[in-house]
């Protein structure tokens, strides 16, 4: 009686899914077959050389995205800490800066960071300069994301470490930080996708990463259009896995101690 | 810094253009969201195997691209060229805008009415109401309640998105700044633009955060 109707579900939901994906098949066979979609623009894509070339915006985006998340989870999780223990000044100080940080639009960040720093005479090439700028954007909402964690690692248990004889940091390092970050993982993999999709904001820089890559690409084969679509379902195949991921973490853990109910709210949505 | 620097004196009738649109995208973009999320989501609920489907695909495709390439798809797409529909980048923008952040609208609309237990429903179907009233008087009141603070989200990413418009080349605030930096060389009007957009997000969050402690007293 409790398991019969999720398992109904979940079957029909497979069975739906399966209906879709025919049903988009079935009409993109069906636009070829009729030539309402022309086949030509579409050729380029057949050929070897084209993922090759495109291969090489896709390592400077994955680079970026990578780089950018390394360093964010590098500052954000001392952030973290330092916003839920510091009390005072410094500690509104950073609680400013992380909120004033995440109303920022950070494409307006983006362009703040390379045009600021090139007027001051530094010269920051535009890919280095969008890993300056998606850093300090993702550093302020993954400290959002782990001191929500830390808050709801039970007091007793920091209590009980201290009284084994613990100090702050190996309290943080052995008990709260692994527990806090384990059960936050779900968002940290939901914020990566945010991050993945605005490392494309770096060609608004001039960098040349997959878009760039893509735009080239279809100024010589003029298949505008496809391109784009091409462009989107490559990150498509980027992210979709991890948001299954996300899920997946998300579906181990207890009820209560899931990002959403940790956080109150989805500090991931972008 | 004093806000009104010269070169933001000399171009205030740009940088104020920019302001407008800025509104304009974002009250467009989340008017045409919400509706296009709510109709995504009953069909998520309701619309059976696969219409639901169908709608959780745009969703998950959507959600999982970047606002950036899709803006720029629209653009191609609806220009006289192709579709011919507009060339207007603030239409186009809107209708982009529209389209990603009705992704998010859509799940957060799902998950306020499943929230609703659906005993609920039964209770109310057999106390006598039909099922269109017990829809408006059962399922509808405690799903707004729910929805509400995370939709309040949605909208303050959606003002921030805005600023992606610019790069097709629609004449909001960033893009005004950055016509401002070309010719006089000077990136007061970023600045300007930022102080702007932070008072259209922070007085947002502030307006939720209020609007979640009387939710959260409500219930």
């Amino acid at each position: 009686m409790t398991a019969a109707p999720i398992v109904r579900a979940a079957g029909r939901r497979v069975s739906g899914q399966v209906w879709t994906a025919a049903i988009i098949a079935a009409l993109i066979v069906a636009g070829f077959v009729s030539g309402t979609i022309p086949v030509k623009p579409w050729e380029p894509f057949l050929r070897l050389d084209t993922w090759t070339f495109l291969g090489r915006g896709l390592v400077v985006t994955l680079v970026m995205g990578g780089v950018s998340l390394v360093l964010a989870l590098a500052i954000g999780i001392p952030l973290a800490m330092a916003r839920s223990s510091l009390r005072g000044p410094i500690g509104w100080l950073i609680s400013g800066y992380i909120e004033l940080v995440r109303a920022t639009p950070i494409l307006a960040l983006l362009l703040i960071i390379f045009l600021g720093v090139s007027r001051l005479g530094i010269d920051l090439p535009a890919i280095q300069a969008a890993i300056v700028g998606l850093t300090i954007y993702n550093s302020a909402t993954i400290a959002e994301i782990v001191r929500a964690g830390i808050k709801s690692i039970p007091g007793g248990e920091v209590e009980a470490a201290r009284s084994l004889g613990l100090n702050y940091w190996q309290t943080m390092r052995l008990v709260v930080l692994p527990q806090a970050i384990a059960r936050m993982m779900p968002a940290i993999v939901s914020q990566l996708i945010t991050l993945m999709k605005d490392t494309s904001l770096a060609f608004i820089l001039g960098a040349q990463e997959l878009v760039g890559f893509g735009r080239s690409f279809f100024t010589f084969y003029g298949n505008v259009l496809e391109t784009y679509i091409v462009l989107a379902v490559v990150f498509f195949l980027i992210n979709y896995p991890l948001s299954l991921i996300s899920r997946r973490l998300e579906a181990g853990r207890a009820p209560t101690e899931r990002p959403s109910a940790v956080l109150g709210k989805d500090v991931t949505i972008a | 810094m004093p806000f009104f620097t010269p070169a933001l004196v000399e171009h205030a009738d740009l940088f104020f253009g920019g302001i407008r649109t800025t509104l304009i995208l974002f009250a467009a973009g989340l008017a045409a969201s919400l509706v296009l999320g709510v109709f995504m989501a009953s069909l998520r609920v309701w619309g059976g195997n696969v219409l639901s489907s169908l709608a959780g695909a745009y969703v998950e495709f959507f959600r999982n691209t970047p606002l950036l390439v899709q803006l720029f798809f629209f653009a191609v797409l609806l220009a006289p060229a192709n579709l011919g529909i507009t060339r207007d980048p603030v239409v186009v923008g809107i209708i982009g805008l529209a389209i990603y952040t009705g992704a998010y609208v859509t799940e957060v609309v799902r998950s306020g009415i499943l929230s609703v237990d659906a005993r609920q429903i039964e209770a109310s179907r057999s106390l006598g109401l039909s099922q269109i009233q017990s829809l408006r008087l059962v399922v509808l009141p405690q799903a707004v309640r729910t929805v509400i603070p995370p939709l309040g989200n949605v909208a303050i990413a959606l003002a921030k998105n805005t600023t992606i418009v610019s790069a097709i080349a629609a004449n909001e605030l960033l893009k005004v700044a950055g016509i401002i930096e070309t010719r006089n060389a000077t990136i007061d009007g970023f600045i300007a633009a930022l102080f702007v957009l932070w008072a259209l997000t922070m007085s947002m969050a502030f307006i939720l955060s209020r609007l979640e402690r009387r939710l959260a007293f409500a219930r």
